[in-house]
């Protein structure tokens, strides 16, 4: 708007260094593609000679792509690595290994002025809005940072621009020199949002944005997320921990759980048929409003916690907590051979040697011999038993029930 | 005779910007056993009246400024502190959200176990210990002989939070008060926890109030909900009525905040527009008003109080056939609160009197202005609470500081 060379609208020349990417790269829509990303975080000893004795493995091969214009959920609980993958592909972190191929471009090693370039069209607006804020800087100096530090416009433009985007997300123009202290979670999360936004990027990683504000706050950002997205043309990673709230805004929803990916499908597939063991776990154990959904359901309570990622379990990273493989067995195939994504459905990708089993529903047959015929009807449904009700006859994803 | 009835509780603070108006006079009460949940946002007094229940007000700023509070028959107000803190830990008995600041990290867990034990029970010490295996085998600790020894840092965050429920039951409590016990935690680990709870308090006869903002979390765990808002009950009725039957505008509100499981995709969210008051304000009339699409000219004025949902109905306070009841003017009917907003012809809600200043113009004068640049599409349907503007923009104070029992930081 001010800068022309700031992009309008979708298409715009790939720079130089992607060589040949951006062809294929359009072809299929992706803005974003994320091949075998590592991001490991070395541990080490020794206070005068530091040695390397081991990584955190925050991240550890991680594949996806974003199309151009849609939003990708990324969900898994603490520690799981999604805020490091968000963090790498907007190169807050140094990847490990693995490329980021931004509109065709790899920014896994882009350094200099070419990543200060690329930054420009990929933002990030972070969980705390009480800390992501300068407490010495006025919303409109946060808010017109990255305009100077691009050098986008005259100091009359930059003003005029702050204004703008103060109003475009919901806030007062005349409120630019406030300082963050007196605004409200609510107001300063758009204010983040509004910085986010001042250079028109293409992608915007949002990490964790509402997880700190009060419920009704939350539906306020995310419908502000959600509108900004249909009229800017905006591409979203939107990365949380709450199920619920991400596929209500995510088309796609890729699970990760110990720096891996283990389920991506479409949002309401994933609701309604999660293959992966973990994510019908998960699914299991989001509280529902709804007191008679939530005195039917059964709950998949699983054991333990979330191993380190120092030194993560051999073979499928899941095995250790897993209620399937307890189902079937314990199957040595678990233990030894780490399970890769694949397609099971149009779209739907998942890692798991035995995803069948949940997939034909043979796992419910199992959880039927050992309930009581009576109680067969009730048998909860991942998510909602009403919904799978309504769905009518699409394959209710088998249940087991809650953990004896 | 009930358990615990808290009767006309005020609490307020004072603090170097003015008085905060945590507790406007709250009222309930609970039986042996029962489940209630108290539900809110940040600074809504949640917290805050169950701290001056058991009398652990921040001081000097924190003041129990009116109400009694009668637990098993005996005023709390009237007790020495000694008394008091007999009556803590071993009958009243708290969890609270961050488990890692309210454990000691100085000491083992089988200090922590053995000291609340010992303090209130006279036993040996190898009793206390098998006491303390006991317990930590009933929260589900693997090898709790050899965790016994370990320090808080030590353990994972669902770890600590079963500790913390280990020490809270470790002398059969009567009432067990958890304000926001898996807030900290992720879902698969809060799922862990809640089954505990529950596994807990429905064996024995320990009574429970589940403080929370997760709606979600009561619907699963409790058998009463009070609504909680700017220092009042807003709605008490049966978890199931709360539910099926949601009759207050801001309960309402909430319910159309969090994605519906089954819901379409695209469908938009019904936000709350505004905030929360602020605190500092003594209240004067309903204090939804500012925020709600119901309102008539009397909420500007009048605050209600807590009235049954049928008019004339008995009101019994506890139990399963609790009645119904909401402080609001003019409710919602079911078929706007289904719809989450009101269908009545050519109803506005009532404009604030002259003079009138509000401090929750800032955001709303804001939507305003994302309305008029969308175009039409998104004005007016969008959300029913946006339709309050025309409201002068005088102050533009932050929510946070009112109420807060400051254990941790932000809600989320």
């Amino acid at each position: 708007m001010i800068d022309p060379n700031v992009r309008q609208g979708g298409s715009r020349e790939t720079a130089g260094d992607g060589s040949g990417e951006g062809a294929r790269d359009g072809a299929d829509g992706a803005l974003l593609r994320v091949e075998d990303l590592k991001v490991y975080f070395p541990i080490r000893t020794g206070l005068v000679i530091s040695r390397h004795v081991g990584d955190i493995r925050a991240v550890d091969g991680v594949s996806f792509t974003v199309k151009r214009g849609e939003t990708l959920g990324l969900v898994g609980e603490s520690g799981c690595g999604k805020t490091t993958t968000g963090r790498a592909i907007v190169r807050l972190y140094d990847p490990t290994e693995g490329r980021i191929l931004f509109d065709g471009t790899d920014v896994a090693g882009l350094k200099g002025r070419e990543l200060t370039r690329m930054r420009r069209r990929m933002q990030m607006i972070f969980q705390d809005p009480y800390s992501s804020l300068d407490p010495r800087q006025t919303a409109g100096g946060t808010i017109r940072e990255p305009l100077e530090i691009h050098n986008v416009g005259t100091a009359r433009e930059r003003r005029e621009r702050v204004r703008e985007l103060l109003s475009i997300v919901g806030l007062n123009p005349d409120y630019a020199d406030r300082y963050p202290h007196e605004f409200s979670g609510g107001q300063r999360q758009r204010i983040g949002v509004a910085r986010a936004l001042a250079l028109e990027p293409d992608l915007v990683v949002a990490d964790e944005p509402i997880s700190a504000l009060d419920v009704s706050i939350q539906a306020q950002i995310i419908n502000l997320l959600e509108r900004l997205q249909g009229r800017l043309q905006l591409t979203y990673l939107f990365i949380a921990h709450d199920l619920s709230v991400v596929r209500h805004i995510s088309d796609r929803i890729a699970v990760m759980y110990l720096g891996r990916i283990v389920e991506v499908a479409p949002s309401k597939e994933l609701n309604q048929t999660p293959l992966h063991p973990y994510t019908v776990a998960l699914l299991s154990a989001i509280p529902v409003p709804d007191p008679k959904v939530e005195a039917r359901r059964r709950r998949i309570i699983l054991k333990g916690d979330v191993p380190s990622p120092v030194n993560p379990p051999s073979g499928c990273r899941f095995h250790t907590r897993c209620w399937l493989r307890e189902r079937l067995g314990n199957p040595e195939r678990c233990v030894e051979e780490d399970p890769m994504l694949r397609t099971l459905a149009t779209g739907h990708e998942v890692a798991c040697h035995f995803a069948e089993e949940i997939k034909t529903g043979r796992a419910a047959a199992t959880v039927a011999a050992v309930t009581p015929p009576a109680a067969e009807h009730e048998r909860a449904i991942p998510g909602d038993a009403a919904t799978a009700a309504q769905a009518g006859p699409a394959t209710p994803p088998s249940m087991p029930p809650a953990s004896a | 005779m009930a358990l615990l009835s808290v009767e006309d509780l005020v609490v307020r603070f004072r603090t170097r910007d003015g008085t905060i108006h945590a507790v406007n006079g709250v009222s309930f009460a609970l039986e042996e056993g029962e489940r209630l949940g108290l539900v809110g946002e940040s600074g809504c007094g949640k917290s805050v009246t169950n701290l001056a229940i058991i009398r652990l007000l921040p001081k000097p700023a924190g003041r129990l400024e009116g109400g009694r509070v009668v637990f098993d028959s005996v005023d709390l107000a009237g007790l020495s502190e000694g008394d008091l803190r007999e009556i803590r830990g071993r009958d009243i008995a708290m969890i609270f959200q961050d488990p890692m600041t309210s454990l000691n990290p100085v000491l083992t867990i089988e200090e922590q176990l053995v000291e609340t034990i010992s303090a209130h029970r006279k036993v040996t010490k190898a009793d206390a210990r098998k006491r303390a295996i006991e317990l930590l085998q009933m929260v589900g600790i693997p090898s709790p002989e050899s965790r016994l020894s370990e320090f808080p840092h030590q353990f994972s965050g669902g770890m600590r939070q079963r500790v913390m429920i280990a020490i809270a039951l470790a002398l059969e409590p009567k009432l067990l008060i958890a304000d926001e016990p898996t807030t900290a935690l992720d879902v698969t680990i809060q799922a862990q926890v809640l089954d505990l709870l529950r596994n807990l308090t429905t064996e024995g006869k320990t009574a429970l109030v589940l403080i929370t903002h997760d709606l979600g979390v009561v619907a699963g765990m409790t058998q009463r909900i009070n609504v909680m808002y700017a220092g009042f009950i807003v709605e008490s009725a049966t978890t199931a009525d709360v539910f099926d039957r949601p009759s207050h505008p801001y309960t309402v509100g909430l319910l159309h905040s969090i994605p519906k499981i089954n819901a379409e995709p695209g469908e938009e969210l019904l936000p709350i527009e505004g905030r929360p008051p602020d605190m500092r304000r003594a209240p004067t009339g309903c204090p939804f008003a500012p925020r709600c699409a119901w309102r008539l000219d009397v909420c500007w004025s009048e605050n209600p109080g807590l009235q049954p949902v049928e008019a004339g109905a008995p009101v019994i306070l506890t139990g399963p056939t609790a009645t119904h009841r909401i402080a609001c003017h003019n409710p919602p009917t079911a078929a706007e609160a289904e719809a989450g907003k009101p269908l009545r012809a050519e109803f506005q809600p009532a404009p604030p009197p002259a003079g009138y200043i509000d401090e929750l113009s800032g955001s709303r004068l804001g939507d305003a202005g994302i309305d008029a640049e969308l175009g039409a599409e998104l004005s007016g349907d969008a959300s029913p609470y946006a339709s309050a503007g025309g409201l002068p923009i005088e102050a533009d104070i932050h929510e946070d500081g009112a109420g807060r029992t400051g254990h941790t930081g932000h809600a989320p």
